[in-house]
C-alpha cells in the first residue's frame, strides 16, 4: 500500500495508477489509432501566403519579392514554412460549429465526449522542400496515438497526429508530429 | 532583414536577436483570417471571459509559433533556411502584453553538401519576467563562407 501511494503521488501515467475511474477515451476513439484521418488537397496561392506573412506582419523578402527569391536560388517567392499547414483547409459549414467557434463535424474530429475542453499540445515540423504559388499539396493526417494521462492538474486525454505533405511531383515538402490535450 | 548569417561565424551560447512583439486584437483578427479560424476565444472576449474563464481574449497559439518561426527564419537569413521546429503550447498570451521570442545556439554540424552547415537552437517564446509561453527548438541550414 505504501508503495502503491509512492506511485500515484509521481506517476503521469496511467498505466501505473489503481483506479476505478471510466476511461476518457472510448472504444470509438481508440480503434482510430493508427488509422489514416484526414486527406485534403489544396493549392498554394501567393496572395494567400502573403496575407498570412502580413498577419505575422513578416516581411521577409522571400515571400514578397520574386526578384530578391529568385536572387538567393528559387524560382519564384516561397511561402514561409508553417505556412503549409494551411494550405488544404477546406470550407467550414457554419451549422457544424462547436459552441466555441471552432470545426466540430470534420472528419479530423476524435470523439471524446467526456473530455471536451480542447487545447493544443506541442508540434514538430519537418521542412523538406520549399512551396511554390500554384503547387498543389495534398495532406495526410493519421492518428498516431490516443494515450489517457494524469497530470498536476488532472486527468487528460493526449491525442497525437502524424501529418506528411506532398506537392504535385509527390515529393514531401513536409511533415509534421502535433499533439492536442482534451481535458474533462 | 538583418544580414546574412553564416556558419562560420556562429558559437555555440550565441543568441539570436530577440523579437519583441505586442500583439493587437487588429494583428489577432488579421490572423484569424488568414488562418480561417472562428474559434471564439479569439475574438469574443465575452465568450473567453464568461465561458471560458480567461481574463481576456487569448493570442493564437499558432500566431505565437509563427512569430518564434519568424525570430528564427529574420536571423537565418535569405541563404538559410528553416530544417525543423518543434514547440510546446505551455502558457496563454494576451492582447496589450509584450511577447518576446527569443534563441540561443546549442549545438553546430557540418552537413554533407559542403556548402551549409547544420545548427541547433533552443527557442522560446515569453513574457513578463521571463515567464515561458512557447518552449520549442529548431535546426537550421546556414550557408558558408568558403
Amino acid at each position: 500500500m505504501k508503495n502503491e501511494r509512492r506511485l500515484l503521488k509521481n506517476s503521469t501515467d496511467q498505466r501505473m495508477r489503481v483506479s476505478t475511474e471510466e476511461s476518457l477515451i472510448p472504444p470509438q476513439a481508440s480503434k482510430l489509432i493508427g488509422t489514416e484521418q484526414a486527406r485534403a488537397t489544396g493549392i498554394v496561392e501567393k496572395k494567400q501566403f502573403q496575407r498570412w506573412a502580413a498577419a505575422v506582419k513578416d516581411r521577409n523578402p522571400l515571400y514578397f519579392d520574386a526578384g530578391f527569391a529568385r536572387a538567393h536560388g528559387y524560382r519564384d517567392v516561397v511561402a514561409p514554412p508553417l505556412y503549409v499547414q494551411y494550405v488544404t483547409l477546406g470550407v467550414t459549414d457554419q451549422a457544424t460549429l462547436r459552441p466555441d467557434g471552432t470545426p466540430g463535424g470534420q472528419s479530423g474530429d476524435i470523439p471524446l465526449p467526456h473530455a471536451p475542453r480542447r487545447m493544443a499540445g506541442g508540434e514538430t515540423w519537418q521542412f523538406h522542400a520549399p512551396l511554390y504559388d500554384g503547387d498543389v499539396i495534398t495532406a495526410t493526417r493519421r492518428v498516431d496515438d490516443i494515450t489517457e494521462k494524469h497530470g498536476r492538474s488532472g486527468r487528460f486525454v493526449l491525442v497525437t497526429w502524424l501529418a506528411e505533405y506532398r506537392n504535385q511531383d509527390d515529393v514531401i515538402v513536409a511533415e509534421a508530429r502535433s499533439s492536442m490535450i482534451a481535458r474533462p | 532583414m538583418a544580414d546574412q548569417t553564416y556558419f562560420e561565424d556562429v558559437s555555440v551560447g550565441d543568441s539570436i536577436p530577440t523579437l519583441a512583439v505586442t500583439v493587437d486584437p487588429t494583428q489577432m483578427f488579421f490572423f484569424s483570417a488568414a488562418t480561417y479560424n472562428g474559434h471564439r476565444i479569439h475574438y469574443d472576449k465575452t465568450w473567453a471571459t464568461e465561458v471560458e474563464g480567461y481574463p481576456d481574449i487569448l493570442v493564437h497559439g499558432p500566431l505565437q509559433a509563427a512569430l518564434l518561426a519568424r525570430a528564427v527564419t529574420d536571423w537565418v537569413g535569405a541563404d538559410g533556411r528553416l530544417v525543423s521546429y518543434a514547440i510546446q503550447n505551455r502558457a496563454s498570451a494576451f492582447p496589450g502584453e509584450e511577447l518576446r521570442f527569443v534563441g540561443t545556439v546549442t549545438a553546430k554540424h557540418d552537413a554533407d553538401d559542403g556548402g551549409h552547415g547544420l545548427v541547433d537552437l533552443e527557442i522560446h517564446g515569453e513574457k513578463g519576467e521571463a515567464e515561458v509561453l512557447m518552449p520549442g527548438t529548431a535546426t537550421v541550414s546556414l550557408p558558408k563562407r568558403g
